[in-house]
């Protein structure tokens, strides 16, 4: 199928993350979002949360003139019309919704991405990919040692006196340690605040390659975490930003990136083709 | 127990140059080559690439057993973790050079079992008369490893020969202290050809010697040529192919057979050029690979950023050489001391453009060198983890490129060059996708 610039002005972004899956629909503003756990089997079910954001946009698949597909499962969404890098499509989103920042960290599920930003592009990045301590896992795998659900911990660190030094840089190690403080009578605010240092830690070290410039983006699952972003301000030494729904931040920017891609068409003259506007889901193992 | 283990075998790189496709099959056949000495009683030398005594070993008719190439096998066909766990189980950290942690966990079985270990690739790697070591300043397992394995060979004995070269300094000028560096490097090298002579039995031939000297001094000359002939737009050959043709660079230097492998390559790529003929059909991006060596079980990452539009057309990785007629050396009539001036003149090539830019070093203008004289848009660099003395540099380099030469898109990958536990497909090419994108969005803006 093809496609011209001047069928209705609607784009579609869909971020398939290691936890989370979002979806954007977008024309001069968002018109619906769509957050729903990524898991193992809705990794082929990216069509089930599109259609809930059609739904909800109350529009056809048929209107939407541009879909774009980003994180690391953006393989598996046979509908996009493009798959775009989560670097990319992370610094869109946050060239429109922070036009001020100069870096962007990303702390998602299972990775931790930084982006260092120049004029709205993409000009460094660097990703740990490799290993838990850093990431949203972190604290998922210490919030089960601790019996404390995931989107309490950021509230509960507040209350912290003294936090605790966690010296256990690996996963698995620093929540058997967290297990071994509790015991010890050490409050749990103490502890999750020392939680939150410690993956604070981790992340200013790998961003820091960057030479990190203000205004510095928090996004990602992690920039929900009021603990985190405390003890990652604390570590930079000024306060970050952070957009209103920073889940979305991805797919915003491959919503934005689709929007872009029609509008040069338009002015080269370019007919873009399209993937067939049929909900389907991904075929992961053949 | 870990001998059970299996290797996962892998399918081939597509090579854009005949001259490298040939590359497997020369490497084989100097491996069993070399089997084929030790079963006939010729002297055989665990040898390090680029310890500045390929011509002596050659003139002396001494077989060298090239570890670090043995390990990159084990690596290149996905069967070193059995013999990086068989070291690790004998308490050698795994944090170490994983070179040196498969050699010796390879060297260990095969001294215990008295034999080749079950389905070694390639059909081992032949018991030594002696082991040379290398002092200097590459890196540590070159004077630490032969001395770990000679736990397990206690006959065998080691030579370290010391080549140290002036280090760089901004404030000093190199060549006032070159002759002694010099001297002492043609000392030592005296002392190996005693060390061998006493050993193996072998004599030295110095009037062969002097032509194997003449020799190396023409096919690093011919290799320069060869490889400026990548600047072509489009690039006839990339990095990819040159982590090929580093083995007669490395390994067979010193040989005719090197010197007429390099005549083929630049022949071949004289043609190509000639037929506008690039390694990709649609040159889009044009990449330096500015340090680290790669991880052997994953050169098809190279197929994967040609997929992407993305060619090497340059890397300081293996280009081991330079042209001699451009390191200014005095005329000696002494083939030890030439080889020790032409060592100490190529560590210190660019010094002196190094000490023009300030803020700079030699490593940087390299890189500064490569991205004009071949048309480079980003640099991708390699941290192996195990290799202990180049990686922690490369961050360093990157930074001080930016902040002395200007804003370059860069990209750094993760793994190792052996222990393929440390490498994630999926996660490099996530990487790689980013930095293409990167690329574009640079290339973009200057449209």
């Amino acid at each position: 199928m093809q496609v011209g610039a001047t069928l209705s002005q609607y784009f579609a972004g869909v971020d398939i993350g290691s936890t989370m899956t979002k979806v954007v629909i977008m024309n001069q503003t968002m018109l619906a979002s769509v957050i729903g756990p990524t898991g193992p089997e809705h990794r082929k079910l990216a069509n089930r949360v599109m259609e809930e954001a059609l739904a909800k946009a109350n529009l056809p698949f048929d209107d939407i003139t541009y879909v774009v597909a980003t994180g690391y499962g953006r393989i598996n969404v046979p509908f996009a019309d493009k798959q775009i890098t989560e670097i990319s499509c992370h610094a869109r989103g946050v060239g429109h919704l922070l036009p001020e920042a100069r870096t962007v960290i990303d702390i998602g599920g299972q990775d931790c991405k930084g982006i260092k930003l120049k004029e709205g592009r993409v000009v460094d990045f660097v990703m740990n990919d490799k290993c838990a301590a850093g990431t949203g896992r972190f604290l998922e795998v210490t919030a089960e040692g601790l019996g404390v659900k995931l989107e309490d911990m950021g509230r509960l660190s507040l209350a912290a006196e003294n936090k605790v030094e966690i010296g256990s840089t690996c996963t698995v190690f620093a929540a058997q340690e967290v297990v071994a403080k509790l015991s010890e009578g050490v409050p749990l605010p103490n502890i999750i605040a020392g939680l939150h240092e410690a993956i604070a830690s981790r992340i200013y070290s790998m961003v820091g390659r960057l030479k990190i410039e203000r205004e510095v983006a928090l996004t990602g699952g992690g920039a929900k975490n009021i603990g985190l972003v405390k003890a990652l301000e604390a570590k930079l030494s000024f306060p970050v930003l952070v957009p209103p729904e920073p889940l979305l931040t991805g797919a915003i920017g491959a919503a934005l990136l689709g929007r872009d891609i029609v509008e040069q068409a338009a002015e080269e003259g370019i007919t873009l083709v399209r993937s067939e506007r049929r909900l389907r889901e991904a075929t992961l193992f053949t | 127990m870990t001998e059970e283990k299996k290797p996962e075998e892998r399918k081939k790189r597509r090579t854009a140059t005949e001259a490298a496709s040939r590359i497997g099959a020369m490497a084989k056949a100097m491996n069993a080559a070399v089997l084929q000495a030790g079963e006939e009683g010729e002297p055989i030398a665990y040898a390090f690439i680029y310890s500045g005594y390929d011509e002596i070993i050659r003139a002396m008719d001494i077989v060298p057993a090239w570890t670090e190439n043995y390990a990159g096998i084990c690596g290149a066909k996905r069967d070193a973790q059995r013999f990086l766990e068989r070291a690790e189980s004998e308490n050698f950290s795994r944090s170490l050079c994983t070179y040196a942690l498969c050699g010796i966990g390879f060297d260990s079985w095969r001294e215990e079992l008295g034999e080749m270990p079950p389905e070694s690739p390639w059909g081992g790697q032949a018991r030594p008369t002696v082991m040379l070591g290398s002092g200097q300043m590459i890196c540590d397992p070159r004077y630490k490893w032969y001395q770990a394995v000679q736990h397990y060979m206690p006959d065998v004995p080691v030579y370290v020969s010391g080549l140290p070269w002036p280090p760089y300094e901004d404030d000093y000028d190199y060549r006032e202290v070159q002759d002694y560096y010099v001297k002492y490097i043609v000392e030592e090298m005296r002392g190996l050809i005693e060390f061998l002579e006493r050993h193996t039995g072998r004599k030295m031939d110095w009037d062969r010697l002097s032509e194997l000297v003449d020799l190396s001094d023409r096919t690093w000359n011919l290799i320069s040529e060869a490889y400026d002939l990548r600047k072509a737009v489009p690039c006839p050959m990339g990095t990819g192919d040159a982590m090929n043709t580093m083995v007669p660079m490395t390994f067979m230097m010193a040989t005719q057979e090197a010197y007429d492998f390099f005549k083929d390559l630049y022949d071949e790529l004289k043609i190509k050029i000639a037929n506008k003929e690039g390694e990709i059909p649609d040159e889009k991006y044009r990449l330096l690979w500015g340090g680290g060596l790669p991880a052997w079980f994953a050169l098809t990452d190279f197929n994967y950023f040609n997929s992407k539009g993305a060619v090497f057309p340059a890397e300081t990785t293996y280009r081991l050489v330079e042209p001699v007629y451009k390191l200014d050396l005095p005329k000696v009539s002494d083939p030890l001391e030439h080889l020790a001036w032409r060592w100490v003149k190529y560590w210190t090539y660019r010094y002196d453009k190094a000490r023009k830019r300030p803020g700079s070093h030699p490593d940087i203008e390299h890189l500064i060198e490569y991205i004009e004289e071949y048309k480079i848009d980003g640099v991708v660099m390699h941290e192996a983890f195990s290799c202990r003395s180049w990686h922690p540099g490369l961050i360093w380099q990157l930074n001080q490129l930016k902040r002395v030469y200007g804003d370059i898109p860069s990209l750094i990958l993760e793994s190792d060059i052996v222990d393929i536990s440390s490498y994630n497909e999926a996660d490099t090419r996530a990487r790689i996708d980013a930095f293409i994108d990167t690329l574009e969005a640079v290339k973009s803006k200057k449209r």
